[in-house]
């Protein structure tokens, strides 16, 4: 399912944050949403995912406009993962990757053949397995973001979005879940995902999209988009002696 | 076997209700006596005074008991009780309004009216596109200004006759139902229990937040619409005919949670089945209770039953 964004402004109420966006991405693609804090990323992400109404521009899955989707054919298409991750009961590792078939299930809640795959698929996929019969309230931060992950990937949606899926993990849990988000995208999803570890966008994907100040200012490969310019306009980072060092602010 | 049990106790205590009373029937007669058959007397008891106060208690209890696990799954909160959309709040302010003027034969309508116009306030003022949060300061202000409004009346009450009336609704009693309050309320209740039972599943979506619920499909508005109209006609049925009966919306769901576990769409119809069973039976208490000509009113001993309970839920969450 190919995504295309157009002239997309967005923001939260009155306060505008995306201005004039410009984007492509194709199934099989992983690409890395990078910017420092407050530039747009989950601004973006939310509007993509039709979260949040853009103010102008559009948002097209397969040259559908997102908000003219109907809720249940979009819930189906857009595959979301939230920044937060809190859950408000103590429900089992199972049932909570059993919300993401919520576009599937009917009002009396069973589950198909095919629910019953995707949500054992899922967890396989972000390994998982071992987990389903805990409570979510008591696994640790990397273990939760690993279900949470398994939640979005049960919806079986061909695009991906998800909202810093590495924050706050240590560097095994943040390789593991960029390997499975690396996965999704080869077999044919299309994953966006904002990250702040360059090193890591860098190492598993495909594209990057920079953002500064609601703009999107870079869309290339990682190697060829975190030039040292981009670094020291963008993020005000440089590199001296193999170390990221800050520049410091003028005056 | 968990179902079965609580099935059971709701039958159990239906049939409590309808055996418990100032003249003692046999066990044995109560079924033909319901079906009008056997002693005259017998038959009157059962079919005009017990069978609608059973059916009474049974809807109100469902009514209040599935309430409270929707909201608790709507706030994401255990801690939330009808009481705080304001329904209730604005339900007694019409019976007492019925009460103050001395029109007896108006409290009915005019409870059912003030929860509507509770409802008609709620959904204007935090309607299709507020948070949860503005929904719930909206629906505390309405309830405490209508609070406050009965506050007022009673202060101004026009003699100590009309007080002790307003005094003794608001305690909550099944006393005066009848086949005519138990129609009204019933099929206020079960319209209330479908919209409640039909955002079930977006309740359960909603576990993870807003947003998240929002990307798996779920109309957050309609939602929202449904939460408030299932709620005011599930409270103000009850208020209505049975005056203001609290903590059953509030601890039910809590208990039913740590037996049946967290999923609020499993919870709400739980919680109207043990709503249901519960109200049936601390009616039959209040009139076991009663005596000497003293009344046992329903809303003071279901706190009364409810209160510790609470206390105690609270200390072994502690503990743990």
């Amino acid at each position: 399912m190919s995504l295309q964004i157009k002239n997309l402004c967005a923001g939260y109420g009155d306060m505008p944050v995306l201005q004039n966006i410009n984007g492509a991405a194709k199934p099989g693609e992983l690409i890395g949403l990078l910017g420092p804090n407050g530039s747009g990323k989950s601004c973006l992400l939310k509007a993509i995912a039709g979260l949040i109404t853009p103010t102008s521009g559009h948002v097209m899955l397969s040259n559908k406009a997102v908000p003219s989707l109907p809720p249940k054919t979009q819930a189906k298409s857009i595959a979301w993962l939230a920044q937060d991750r809190s859950a408000a009961w103590a429900l089992s590792v199972r049932e909570l990757v059993a919300l993401g078939r919520a576009p599937y299930r009917g009002r009396l809640g069973r589950f198909s053949h095919a629910d019953t795959q995707a949500i054992d698929g899922a967890m396989s996929s972000a390994y998982c397995v071992d987990l389903q019969d805990r409570r979510f309230d008591t696994l640790s931060g990397g273990e939760q973001a690993r279900v949470l992950l398994a939640r979005a990937l049960a919806v079986g949606a061909p695009l991906l979005l998800a909202d810093e899926p590495t924050a706050s993990l240590d560097p095994y849990y943040q390789i593991s879940i960029l390997q499975s988000l690396a996965n999704e995208a080869k077999s044919g999803k299309t994953v966006i995902a904002s990250l702040h570890d360059l090193n890591l966008a860098r190492q598993f994907c495909d594209r990057v999209w920079v953002m500064q100040k609601g703009k999107l200012v870079a869309d290339a490969a990682p190697q060829k988009a975190l030039s040292a310019s981009l670094l020291a306009d963008v993020f005000r980072i440089q590199t001296k002696n193999g170390f990221s060092v800050q520049i410091p602010e003028k005056n | 076997m968990r179902l079965g049990l609580l099935i059971l106790f709701g039958v159990f205590a239906a049939i409590l209700s309808l055996s418990i009373g100032a003249l003692p029937i046999p066990l044995a007669d109560l079924t033909p006596a319901l079906f009008g058959r056997g002693d005259d007397i017998h038959i009157t008891i059962m079919q005009d005074l017990r069978a609608p106060r059973t059916l009474l208690a049974l809807v109100i209890g469902a009514g209040l008991g599935a309430s409270g696990a929707a909201l608790q799954g709507y706030t994401r909160n255990p801690l939330a009780d009808p009481g705080i959309l304001g329904f209730s709040a604005t339900a007694a302010l019409g019976a007492v309004l019925a009460l103050y003027f001395g029109h007896r034969l108006w409290i009915t309508p005019a409870a059912l009216a003030g929860a509507g116009i509770g409802a008609a306030l709620l959904l204007a003022m935090a309607g299709r596109r507020q948070s949860a949060t503005v929904l719930i300061l909206a629906g505390v202000g309405i309830g405490s200004l209508a609070t406050a409004l009965t506050g007022l009346l009673m202060n101004f009450a026009p003699n100590p006759w009309a007080l002790s009336e307003i005094v003794y609704w608001l305690m909550g009693s099944l006393k005066n139902a009848s086949y005519d309050g138990a129609v009204i309320s019933g099929s206020l209740t079960l319209t209330g229990l479908l919209l409640l039972f039909w955002i079930g599943p977006d309740l359960r979506a909603l576990s993870l937040g807003e947003d998240t619920a929002k990307s798996l499909g779920v109309p957050l508005g309609r939602l929202r619409v449904f939460l408030v109209l299932g709620v005011a006609l599930c409270v103000g049925a009850g208020v209505a005919v049975a005056g203001a009966i609290g903590f059953i919306g509030l601890f039910i769901p809590h208990i039913l949670r740590a037996i049946f576990g967290p999923d609020p769409a499993r919870l709400i119809p739980l919680s109207a089945l043990g709503g249901a069973g519960f109200l049936a039976l601390a009616d039959s208490l209040t009139r076991v209770l009663s005596v000497n000509g003293t009344v046992m009113y329903l809303g003071i001993l279901s706190a009364l039953i409810g209160a510790p309970f609470f206390i105690w839920l609270a200390f072994r969450a502690g503990r743990s």
